[in-house]
């Protein structure tokens, strides 16, 4: 025996030893048939497709003993088809139906080709008085050699033209024609096009009415993803059905066999003569017959579409099941023999195998375009200093990604584009995200769901625009965000089967289940799901993501390069208010010193007794000013001390303080009602109101001047009219008098270091440091001053005292 | 005057002071205040932490009784002479007066850490300035009771 063969049977053994499994199905007790027990067929994913005990009756087909080639089992309708009855083939050689030289082409193809579940082309059967000529193919499977004969599609001498044989020589040249299929096929930029210029050749090819590429899911379901179809037929691009209506044993047989034709769906079925092979006692396995029987809800499915005639391939990527190449034709029975059916196939493993480089090609343009709109982002939020751009900016972080939305948490509030949940929505989404990311993990940390609510069951509420969410920190605390928003499925796809669009259709195979049911168990498998995230895609962001903290670093370098500078800065002010204090004010004590003792040895007139005088008041005068510099520069260096003050008691010190000027009876310094408790440097704030006391008084003119110290509550609804929009939700204190007052147009210019809106001598002197040192001692506990003034009618200088200046001075 | 005018005559006081007209106005002061003793000028902290320490010969006998420094001297920063001074057992005695310009807290607080005796802020105004060196001399010199190794005779 050959080698082959030993083994073959060896693995026939193997297989009759296997123990039958058991299920509570009718033909669990007996042999299963689908003309016999197709009606009681319940559930699809029951149906013993693989060993369905019948097949289509144009053709026939005959189980043979691998040993000695001997008839084991045959189809019922041999009679019409080979001539003889199956009953007078039983226990024959297969010389009886195919010829002594049939029989010997027979064992050189079982010794020399791999025809172990691999139909092999043998032979074509000539025609004689009483049948036509057959294409007779062959295969082994579980120790028998399969034989299936079909009527031939190649021309045969003396005999009428078939058909299907185009072309003036009868015989396709189907080399050239695949050739000029794959060179073109691999010149397809997208999966997309790549699959219409699949489904438009292969209909070219097979003469079917429609052609389909059906794509899978990573659910299962499907969708009509490129169509080539006659004219007058109802497009179907784009539909989407549920993953019943391919049920698992279909899916199943297809990542095993490239090809299943139905040239007649409204066909008879013929059964095997016997149901069991005799030697094993076991169905034939017919998952790579091409005549095998069709299933009862295949078959209704399709009759129920009006189909009849069909050819179904896989395409396979990685050997895992893609989608399929559907064909239908409508108009009566479409027989495509077995050469064209080949060439089909053919184009079937082509597709399969190119796809992937398609797909790579497809994916590389999109990365391309992803990385090109980051690189705009990227340059533009460096330009900007910021991130706002991505959301407003053209192009957004929409720009290129497929998404709905996308959000930005960024300087303490969301940005946001497209279709995303609200403000309140983001800011718990985003929380639950902190929790979530490990945002100082050392790998990118990302999260892609396509179904947010299984995760997060708030997001629930809006998963109509984000079931999908694609979502990275920017930041190591986390929470600076970026996320990406899909909408749901449902609201995204056309689908089959829905029954509220008319015509209804439904899908290219299908259950038994009608199209409402479908549409609701559809409906159900896609309830808060968006299509998932390409890789693609996730790697893009974590490639923006890489590429903003990378910017994050380099403004932190900048930042920390620039607090450098200011600490030296800081130091040469320091150095500069000694040289101030000590080399500006040793001559200067030099010159007091003598021009005082000029003047104590008596000068000679009264003249250089007034210039003398005049001399030791400018030494004085700069030595004012120089003492106003020294305090300006350490009220803005020196850090705050915050303890709970009451202001009361502050402001009763700051009376004192400026005490002499009340003692005299004309003055009223009021306050409406008692001043709060806060958190505040007690030393400070009693300058900030001596100062603005002090001033109050002495710009004041009146006969009785009235000064009142008050505060606005936060919460207060008294009116804030002109209160700067910065300052809503803080307490504004103010002073107010009845002084002399300022006009607008020197607002500004009252807090500006050494300026003077009056003499030197006017209103008692002064440096005219007390509104800066104010302002600064205010801003040091961020907050704000500013005044209101009407000329002769007084001032209000308003301040805030916002909470403690945290930031540690360098 | 007191039982110590004796001593008087050779217990000095060492100066710390590079501007002339200061140590001019100080001059001054001491003459008006009635003191008798020698006062005794360096230019800087280290020639005074030098004479402190016997390595320039002045050809006094006594350590001197008081010390008043300018804080800010040019050449080498008095600060740096100060810390020296007041750890060292044999000088740290000696009452030690600051009299400077700065009236920085920082540099206040930096003074009495290292164990200075007072510190004085430099007015501007001449009569004031000669107002405060005369109470100050008045101060240590009469009111104040000196260390008994600085006023020994023999």
């Amino acid at each position: 025996m050959h080698e082959n063969l030993r083994k073959m049977v060896r693995e026939a053994e193997a297989h009759a030893a296997e123990p039958k499994m058991t299920r509570a199905a009718p033909w669990d007790t007996q042999p299963y048939s689908i003309k016999r027990d197709g009606i009681n067929i319940i559930n699809c994913d029951d149906e013993p497709v693989r060993t369905p005990g019948c097949i289509q009756a144009h053709g026939a087909l005959l189980v043979l003993r691998l040993a000695d080639l001997s008839i084991l089992q045959a189809s019922e309708n041999t009679h019409a088809i080979l001539g003889q009855s199956a009953q007078q083939l039983l226990g024959q050689s297969v010389a009886a139906v195919v010829k002594a030289e049939g029989a010997a082409r027979l064992r050189s193809v079982l010794a020399t080709d791999a025809t172990d579940r691999n139909p092999i082309y043998a032979f074509t059967l000539p025609a004689s008085e009483q049948v036509a000529a057959m294409d007779v193919t062959l295969h082994t499977q579980g120790g028998v050699v399969i034989l299936e004969f079909e009527a031939t599609g190649r021309s045969q001498p003396g005999t009428a033209t078939g058909p299907v044989a185009p072309g003036p020589r009868n015989q396709p040249d189907f080399y050239s024609i695949i050739k000029k299929t794959v060179a073109r096929l691999q010149t397809m930029a997208t999966v997309q096009t790549f699959c219409q210029a699949l489904a438009d050749e292969v209909r070219l090819l097979s003469g079917m009415d429609r052609v389909m590429i059906y794509k899978f899911h990573a659910d299962h379901h499907g969708e009509v993803f490129a169509e080539s179809r006659q004219s007058h037929l109802a497009p179907w691009l784009g539909l989407h059905y549920p993953a019943e209506d391919i049920p698992m044993p279909a899916r199943d047989i297809f990542a095993k066999t490239w090809i299943r034709p139905v040239p007649d769906i409204n066909g008879a079925l013929a059964e095997m003569t016997p149901l069991l092979n005799p030697d094993t006692g076991m169905p034939v396995d017919m998952t790579f017959c091409a005549l095998r029987g069709v299933s009862v809800m295949y078959t209704e499915y399709l009759q129920n579409m009006g189909v009849s005639a069909g050819l179904t391939m896989p395409l396979r990527r990685d050997n895992v099941l893609w989608g399929l190449i559907a064909c239908h034709h409508y108009s009566g029975p479409h027989h495509v023999p077995y050469e064209l059916r080949a060439a089909c196939e053919f184009l079937a493993q082509v597709g399969s195998l190119q796809h992937r480089a398609v797909e790579d090609r497809e994916n590389a343009a999109y990365r391309l375009q992803l990385e090109d709109v980051n690189q705009q982002l990227l340059t533009r939020a460096a330009q900007e200093g910021g991130l706002a751009s991505m959301t407003d900016g053209v192009p957004s972080l929409l720009g290129a990604m497929h998404a709905g939305g996308a959000a930005l948490y960024h300087r303490d509030r969301w940005w946001r584009v497209g279709q995303t949940p609200d403000d309140s929505q983001l800011e718990a989404l985003g929380q639950w995200l902190v929790e979530r990311l490990d945002a100082g993990s050392l790998v990118s940390p990302l999260y892609a769901t396509q179904s947010l609510a299984v995760d997060y069951p708030p997001g629930a509420v809006f998963a109509d625009v984000a079931s999908g969410l694609l979502a990275v920190p920017l930041s190591r605390s986390g929470q600076n965000q970026m996320m990406w928003f899909r909408p749901e499925v449902k609201k995204t796809v056309n689908w089959g089967g829905n029954p509220h669009d008319k015509p209804m259709v439904t899908g290219p195979h299908g259950s038994r289940l009608t199209p409402r049911r479908s549409f609701e168990l559809f409906s159900e498998s896609v309830h808060q799901q968006a299509l998932p995230w390409l890789q693609v895609e996730i790697d893009a962001v974590a490639r923006l993501r890489a590429l903003i903290m990378e910017l994050g670093i380099v403004r932190a370098e900048r930042l920390a390069g620039l607090n450098a500078e200011l600490a030296r800065s800081n130091e040469e002010l320091d150095a500069f208010a000694y040289v101030a204090s000590h080399d500006l004010k040793e001559p200067l004590r030099g010159i007091h010193k003598y021009a005082h003792q000029l003047m104590e040895a008596a000068p000679a007139n009264e003249e250089e007794r007034r210039k003398l005088d005049g001399l030791m008041r400018l030494t004085l005068r700069m030595d004012s000013l120089l003492d106003s510099l020294l305090h300006f520069s350490r009220v803005g260096r020196e850090e705050l001390t915050l303890e709970n003050v009451d202001l009361n008691d502050v402001l009763a010190d700051a009376l004192e303080m400026v005490g002499s000027r009340t003692e005299d009876g004309r003055t009223q310094i009021v306050a409406p009602r008692a001043l709060p408790l806060i958190m505040c440097d007690r030393v400070r704030v009693r300058e900030v109101l001596v100062n603005l006391l002090s001033n109050a008084l002495k710009y004041n003119d009146k006969a009785a001047q009235r000064v009142e110290v008050g505060f606005i509550d936060a919460h207060e609804s008294a009116p804030r009219q002109g209160f700067p929009d910065s300052t809503d939700g803080h307490t504004v204190y103010y002073v107010r008098d009845n002084g002399i007052g300022i006009a607008p147009r020197h607002f500004d210019q009252v807090f500006k270091m050494f300026k003077r809106l009056h003499g030197r001598e006017e209103y008692g002197g002064g440096t005219g440091v007390g509104l800066t040192i104010v302002r600064k001692l205010v801003e040091r506990h961020r907050g704000q001053v500013w005044l209101e003034s009407r000329g002769g009618e007084g001032s209000t200088f308003f301040f805030t005292l916002g909470g403690a200046d945290d930031s540690q001075h360098v | 005057m007191t039982a110590s005018m004796s001593d008087l005559i050779v217990a000095s006081i060492l100066v710390v002071e590079d501007s002339d007209e200061d140590f001019d106005t100080l001059c001054d002061a001491a003459a008006k205040a009635g003191v008798t003793r020698m006062i005794q000028r360096v230019l800087s902290g280290g020639d005074c932490l030098a004479m402190l320490r016997g390595e320039i010969d002045v050809g006094l006998p006594l350590l001197p009784a008081l010390i008043l420094m300018d804080l800010h001297s040019h050449v080498v920063d008095g600060r740096e002479a100060l810390v020296a001074i007041k750890p060292d057992a044999s000088l740290k005695e000696i009452p030690l007066g600051v009299l400077t310009t700065s009236a920085s807290p920082k540099d206040v607080a930096f003074c009495y850490q290292a164990g200075v005796n007072a510190y004085h802020v430099k007015p501007v105004r001449h009569d004031q300035y000669l107002l405060l060196l005369r109470s100050l001399l008045n101060y240590w010199l009469v009111s104040a009771t000196l260390p008994p190794t600085l006023v020994k005779v023999d």
